[in-house]
């Protein structure tokens, strides 16, 4: 009974993940549309768009390493998932903890380089190499977030973090400067403006995406779904003390992945380097000064 | 040199095939991802149907930056010949099923460049039109309309086969290739092998083949992969 228990679970959470990933990122779309005086899509455009790419005629690979790369993309996403408790579903939550869970988010990125490593096309390589440093960028500011909630909290399991959450106040009182740190690494891990250098869809031709076509392309969305639902969720669970029910945690997640699009038409677009002295500067140093509070 | 590929149609025995068939061809109508080849002046039309006045993205049409990743390939305006090589090298690495869209006189019959010896007159002799968008230039409502109009050629394939001129490419090619041989010389090659393709899909009939195909045989170098090396 527990094992199949834990069976349903793996399959239910990164489901609702799916589903709620594709709302995500129909408010992100109509946000931006919103923000330019359109219209914006549909309700289900964010799955028509997935079916259809799934159900592409042609199918270009590139070789093993492509399909790998991708399989690898959203594989790490789905291992993410059921490592992030949500309210009724623990998954292996208990087992894995946020440092495995970092550890999680970044293959996601590995696979992508691979993937379009292998693709040989020059905007890739560009694309991906850029991608990789903002990942190094971003990174760091993440690293020091999940140190400093974890030492607060005393605990580095996500349920924990939550209990104490609510059993006292929310992270976002506690640790206001930390969480501003944190909301810097979002920006750049969403890759919004204006840290999204290595997409530049007129520069190098949306960078990693430049040869995905198909299910490829496909699979980058069911990926983009991931991690929009990852990012909300999981700063929702550090900082804004997650949520007992779907009721209190949804809006919450929302409200988090709104947040980088909203303001990211404010910004130009930084280069490379800029993107790295300024994640390495404002948001560390925010959270080294919160990291000498609390510890 | 030049290798067999071995390809086999599969045997679809799924009894709900038609289902998916239907909701996929559904869902493609509903999402076209777009890649305009703005050739002429017709694309100054284009930034208005896609910004906020008019709006494409709430018929679930978006622009999209390479030919890997497009379902409409758009023509704005006069084809020049030196051009009309690039659009049929960006058109058939496109994804199947791919739509063509003509928008502006030029595209139809020459325009007022029909005099010209530089622009290819009829766009829909080197390539399947779906859709053709005519006036100098067409207003943005009536961009829409085209679009609006190619939606409904897709979802209502099945009944009117009017959404999948782009098969018409693989069944007729020894045609293009001919209209495209005489403007280009005889030894014009591009890096797609459509024939394979034509296999791949089972689209093969027998105008496929002809006197051109036969030429462009003759000439046809075996593609290699570049050599990567920093000079
Ligand atoms: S039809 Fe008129 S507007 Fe369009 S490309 Fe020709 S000359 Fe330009």
């Amino acid at each position: 009974m527990n094992a199949l228990h834990l069976m349903a679970e793996l399959i239910f959470m990164p489901l609702i993940a799916f589903i709620v990933g594709m709302m995500m990122v129909l408010m992100m779309r109509k946000i931006s549309a919103r923000l330019q005086r359109r219209i914006g899509p549909p309700f289900f455009q964010p799955l028509y768009d997935i079916v259809k790419l799934y159900g592409k005629d042609t199918q270009i690979s590139h070789g093993l390493i492509h399909d790998i790369g991708i399989i690898m993309a959203v594989g790490g996403y789905i291992g993410a998932e059921i490592l992030l408790p949500v309210p009724g579903m623990e998954g292996i939550a208990a087992k894995g903890g946020v440092i495995t869970l970092s550890y999680f988010l970044m293959i996601p990125s590995l696979g992508m380089a691979l993937g379009v490593g292998q693709c040989a096309n020059p905007n890739g390589s560009i694309g991906i190499s850029r991608a990789l440093t903002a990942m190094l960028a971003y990174d760091i500011p993440f690293i020091l977030v999940v140190f400093g909630a974890a030492w607060h909290y005393q605990s580095t399991s996500l349920i924990g973090m939550i209990e104490y959450q609510q059993v006292h106040q929310w992270g976002i009182v506690e640790m206001p400067l930390l969480a501003i740190a944190g909301l810097f690494a979002l920006q750049g891990m969403l890759g919004k403006q204006p840290f999204e250098i290595y997409i530049a869809p007129a520069e190098i031709a949306t960078g990693p995406m430049v040869e995905m076509s198909g299910k490829y392309m496909g699979g980058l969305f069911v990926m983009q779904t991931f991690q929009l639902y990852t990012a909300g969720v999981l700063y929702a669970s550090l900082f804004l003390g997650g949520g007992t029910s779907f009721l209190t945690l949804l809006p919450k997640a929302f409200l988090v992945v709104a947040l980088p699009m909203s303001i990211a038409f404010m910004f130009p677009r930084y280069k490379t380097e800029d993107v790295i002295r300024i994640l390495w500067k404002w948001p560390v140093m925010l959270g080294l000064i919160s990291l000498a509070f609390i510890l | 040199m030049k290798k067999e590929l071995k390809i086999k149609q599969k045997e679809r025995t799924n009894p709900l095939a038609h289902v998916f068939d239907d909701f996929i061809r559904f869902c493609q109508s509903k999402s076209l991802f777009m890649l305009h080849y703005c050739t002429g002046c017709g694309a100054i039309e284009l930034p208005p149907a896609m910004t906020s006045r008019f709006d494409m993205e709430r018929l679930g049409i978006q622009p999209m930056v390479t030919p890997r990743q497009a379902d409409i390939l758009l023509i704005t305006g006069y084809v020049s010949i030196k051009t009309l090589k690039r659009v049929i090298l960006t058109y058939e690495q496109m994804q199947s099923p791919k739509y063509v869209i003509g928008i502006c006189s030029c595209t139809v019959n020459g325009g007022m460049y029909w005099q010209s010896y530089a622009t290819a007159k009829k766009l829909n002799e080197y390539m399947p039109v779906d859709v053709y968008i005519a006036g100098c230039m067409p207003r943005p409502e009536a961009v829409m309309a085209g679009l609006q109009r190619l939606k409904d050629n897709i979802r209502n394939d099945k009944k009117e086969h009017k959404g999948s001129a782009w098969k018409d490419y693989f069944k007729r090619y020894d045609y293009y290739l001919g209209n495209q041989q005489a403007l280009f010389g005889e030894d014009w090659q591009t890096p797609t092998d459509i024939i394979a393709e034509a296999k791949l899909y089972g689209l093969e009939t027998e105008e496929t083949y002809g006197k051109h195909t036969k030429l462009l045989e003759k000439h046809q170098t075996p593609l290699l992969p570049q050599e990567m090396r920093i000079k």
